[in-house]
């Protein structure tokens, strides 16, 4: 147990004068902001016996950042894996339990971006699934596309439900770009596989004979005529599968032509990525570019043994008894300055906040890394 | 200093309270050494209605030694036929829990006793001044304190300590499932084996209910959110909480906890953390058949209900903890753990405490044969 | 006699002579052959090197040794082994065929360990292990045995590898003999070689 360095008074005052500023802004607040705020409260009342250091009762609201006012949120479900193996199966459970989440939310966001591996196995069945539960979503859908949506027909279904994967929109001053930037070399033609080998060779993260995602010469050249129309001022928001820098090879938490993409951003004065595939929190800054990523509904992935950004503060291990435990969805608040703060709305855990007046912080040291991984512990603890 | 201190606690508690072979002492306030003499004053005080504000109700009008040290109803009945919202929980084992009371605000038994004298629907006593008074007032009670704490003066704090003494030796260990983990291998039918075995793995109950030889009380002491009561509209309840009265957060989680419907939001009125909404501290399965009815609301009659519940997959709600899925057992299955379950009831009281002597006592206080324990 | 006669009976008697210690040493392979008890009488026991072997006076040839003695004879043969070359099997080195065997058939259980790992057979949910271990990592088989939080009790690899298989997997135990199970252990272990073990390491 961390000791704490506030005088029992004066820490009891404190939080006694932030829990009264709760309890005031509670009836403002709908109820998944509620959950979320009360989330930076901490109960001092627990410090004389359990021995927790107290964190102040902040309210962190996030219509009150202090540097910079939002534009507006958008919210993200991401890397859901149906299989086809009745509604009662815990992946769809989850994305249903995701969707459900971002119904509640009050006001409801501006849209839904869903983040890729909506299918498991790239089946139709799968897919349409998927389909069908994101359609009760409130709010507009803008569809992203993973390596097992991709590779068992290489995209036909996928382009003939959810349209061109490669794509740009613009929205209250920001400019989205979508890409597909987990094509990989063709290895499958030669060998003769069949597309169901071929799937499952993408589905195996841990493929040893796996080839790296890229983003491709033809994206890229794409990308570069559509950012030629945008003012360096326009903030720049990348939604990305595969994470467009190098993190670890072995699982294809990479991106192989990373620098030529990053390269390509590099004019714009803020640009942020968000991306999928990695299933756990993450946080990145390289040059002009932050890079976050989203959860997954249906489980997460271990922190790679190497090439962890040193910005990212890791969650704890998922307890497996726990099916949602590691999961969840999220949301991004793109601020005045361009820049976004990250929420992972992680779930059985108290949610999680990366706002950009943190990640120009720097990576904190070691201690400081350990505080703040400490209001996030979840149950069980091994 | 502290370390002799500590040690010289753990070994008097020891002489007073016996536990079996590897299992782990309880936490015991170092302040609070366990003695004979407090355990015979807080078995009197246990049992004393005048510290009531109509002279009614003591610890064992809703910890009925005849009834499990429960009450047999839902929610516990306090002055005035006041009804409270949560289900009273069992004083047998309650020593080796953690913290006390279904969401956890209490960490010790010493500060649980302290709140339900106050607490308008149970003891209904305005103050603390007012209970010491009353025990004051009481010329038998003397020699006790003198005894317990080598001086007659009456506070509060040793009131909750006696008590508090006397609930740790109410853990009797005298089950038949006692006597099976022993060595006795008839001690429980076959289906209360079977029962075992499903409830470490295919009914995913071990988890949650720990049960190990260091620590055999089926509790993780820890909050989990099952469904139980998770229908009320929470951003109402969150202001609602807001408006209830009281000075300083103990008295204002308690009055929280007793009011129905806000009640429900359970652990997260103590620690006012979202993944708390809705969680309730994992009870002990021991004497299971005597603490009908059960959850915190005592909303389930039987344990036949108890298992159809946990069969479905708790009750779906946002908060519903990830390790609550259905579990397809079996109705001979369930039939096993339930039949299991029934073997975890102790027969007396031990080596630790007279079972029959308490039961005695609350039959004489409830008729007013008596008016205080002796 | 001729001298031509001598050497043949000589030269047969040896034959004989050898060809029978030959029978003697054919049997079941190399043998320990036991000298002679030092004092004529008593027990002698020997040290599976082949070579070494002591006397153990006051003990008849096939009667049981106390725990006392026993203790004695073992602390003296020890006491007496040449540490040198570490002969088994009474006594011969390892042969290629021998080494070849024994990682052909390591290298078979762990392949297989490693193909039930990634296959979502074990379960009936579509989950593999490799779900949540990729390249098996996270699995830390040097922490064990160890306390497990979800089991409430000490657990072996073995119990997780179980646990994961009913719980997440949602598929059905494999017994304690079961070839599968064999083979998972070796695969997961196999990943962490040269790492500490740390028995209750959380």
């Amino acid at each position: 147990m961390a000791k704490y360095t506030l005088p029992k008074e004066r820490a009891w005052q404190q939080y006694l004068t932030e829990r009264d500023g709760l309890f005031r802004t509670l009836p403002r607040m709908s109820r998944r902001e509620f959950f979320r705020s009360a989330a930076r409260a901490a109960a001092a009342a627990t410090v004389a016996w359990n021995g927790i250091p107290p964190h102040s009762f902040q309210l962190v609201n996030v219509a009150e950042a202090k540097e910079t006012p939002p534009k507006f949120t958008f919210a993200y479900v991401s890397d859901s894996h149906i299989l086809d193996k009745g509604m009662n199966h815990r992946f769809i459970r989850a994305c249903q339990k995701a969707v459900e989440d971002v119904n509640a939310l009050d006001p409801q966001p501006d849209f839904v971006l869903f983040g890729g591996d909506l299918a498991q196995l790239g089946k139709p069945e799968e897919l349409t699934i998927g389909q069908g539960i994101l359609k009760t979503l409130k709010a507009p859908v803008r569809m992203m596309v993973g390596e097992h949506d991709w590779y068992l027909d290489l995209g036909e279904k996928w382009r003939e439900m959810f349209g061109e994967p490669t794509y740009s929109f613009d929205h209250k001053g920001v400019h989205f770009v979508v890409l597909n930037s987990v094509i990989v070399e063709d290895y499958w033609t030669e060998p003769k596989m069949t597309p169901m080998e071929r799937m499952l060779a993408m589905a195996q993260l841990d493929n040893p004979h796996g080839r790296p995602f890229t983003v491709g010469e033809a994206q890229r050249d794409w990308l570069k005529k559509d950012l030629a129309k945008v003012s360096k001022k326009t903030p720049i928001i990348v939604f990305s599968h595969s994470p467009l820098y190098k993190y670890y090879r072995p699982w294809n938490f990479w991106t192989d032509d990373a620098e030529a993409v990053q390269q390509l951003l590099a004019p714009f004065d803020t640009v942020t990525v968000i991306h999928a595939h990695t299933h756990q929190p993450l946080t990145n800054r390289i040059k002009n570019i932050t890079f976050h990523g989203v959860l997954s509904t249906a489980w997460p992935w271990p922190y790679a043994p190497k090439g962890l950004p040193a910005l990212t503060v890791q969650m704890v291990r998922a307890d497996p008894f726990n099916q949602f435990d590691g999961c969840g969805w999220g949301s991004v608040t793109a601020l005045e300055s361009g820049q976004v703060n990250k929420h992972y709305a992680l779930w059985d855990r108290n949610p999680m906040d990366v706002t950009f007046e943190r990640v120009s912080q720097g990576p904190k040291g070691e201690a400081e890394q350990a505080a703040q991984f400490k209001g996030n512990v979840s149950w069980p603890s091994y | 200093m502290q370390k002799t201190r500590s040690l010289l606690v753990s070994m008097l508690s020891a002489a007073v309270l016996q536990l079996p072979s590897g299992v782990l002492e309880p936490t015991i306030p170092d302040q609070n050494p366990l003695t004979p003499e407090k355990v015979t004053l807080g078995r009197q005080l246990y049992f004393e209605k005048r510290l009531s504000a109509d002279g009614t109700v003591s610890c064992a009008t809703c910890h009925d030694p005849q009834q499990g040290f429960a009450d047999g109803h839902p929610v516990g009945v306090g002055i005035k036929n006041q009804t409270g919202a949560r289900n009273s929980p069992t004083v047998l084992y309650s020593g080796f829990n953690e913290v006390q009371f279904w969401d956890g605000r209490a960490p010790t038994l010493e500060e649980q006793a302290k709140q339900p004298l106050v607490n308008p629907v149970e003891m209904g006593q305005p103050s603390h001044d007012a209970v010491v008074k009353a025990v004051s007032a009481i010329p038998e009670y003397t020699d006790a304190f003198k005894a317990a704490f080598g001086s007659p003066a009456v506070n509060i704090e040793r009131i909750a300590q006696a008590i508090a003494s006397f609930e740790r030796t109410v853990a009797p260990f005298t089950s038949p499932f006692d006597r099976f983990l022993a060595g006795q291998k008839d001690a429980i039918s076959d289906s209360a084996k079977r029962g075992f075995v499903l409830f470490q793995g295919k009914a995913r109950c071990v988890t949650c209910h720990e049960f190990n030889n260091s620590f055999p009380y089926f509790t993780d002491n820890k909050f989990h959110n099952i469904g139980v009561a998770m229908k009320g509209n929470f951003e109402q309840l969150a202001r609602e909480a807001q408006s209830v009265p009281g000075k300083g957060a103990e008295t204002q989680q308690a009055a929280l906890a007793h009011k129905p419907g806000v009640e429900a939001l359970g652990r997260w009125i103590v620690t006012r953390q979202p993944k708390d909404v809705g969680a309730f501290k994992t009870p002990t399965l021991r004497n299971v058949t005597l603490t009908a009815p059960y959850m915190h609301d005592g909303s389930q009659k039987t344990l036949e209900e108890v298992m159809d519940f946990y069969n479905k997959g708790g009750e779906p709600n946002p908060n519903l903890d990830g390790g609550i899925r259905p579990l397809n057992l079996t109705k001979e299955e369930i039939g096993d753990v339930i039949e299991w379950m029934k073997s975890l009831t102790d027969e007396t009281g031990g080596k630790n405490f007279d079972w029959e002597q308490l039961k005695e006592l609350s039959r004489k206080t409830r008729a007013g044969e008596i008016v205080a324990a002796p | 006699m001729g001298r031509m006669h001598r050497i043949l009976t000589v030269t047969a008697a040896m034959a004989v002579v050898c060809g029978v210690t030959g029978l003697v040493a054919y049997g079941d392979g190399p043998q320990h052959e036991l000298p002679a008890p030092a004092d004529g009488h008593s027990k002698v026991v020997g040290l599976c090197d082949g070579k070494t072997s002591v006397t153990v006076p006051g003990v008849a040839p096939g009667e049981r040794m106390d725990a006392t003695t026993a203790r004695k004879v073992a602390d003296e043969l020890m006491g007496k082994y040449d540490e040198g070359l570490q002969l088994a099997h009474g006594g011969s080195e390892h042969t290629q065929r021998e080494t070849r065997v024994w990682e052909a058939e390591l290298k078979r259980t762990i392949d297989e360990g490693y193909k039930w790992f990634h296959s979502n057979e074990l379960g009936t949910n579509g989950i593999s292990c490799d779900m949540c271990h990729p390249d098996a990592s996270n699995t830390h088989p040097e922490s064990y045995p160890k306390f497990q939080t979800q089991l409430k009790q000490v657990a072996l690899l073995r119990d997780m590898i179980n646990w994961c298989i009913e719980n997440p997997l949602e598929g059905p135990k494999l017994a304690g003999d079961d070839p599968k199970m064999k083979a998972l252990e070796a695969y997961i272990l196999s990943t962490r070689k040269g790492v500490a073990l740390e028995p209750g390491k959380h």
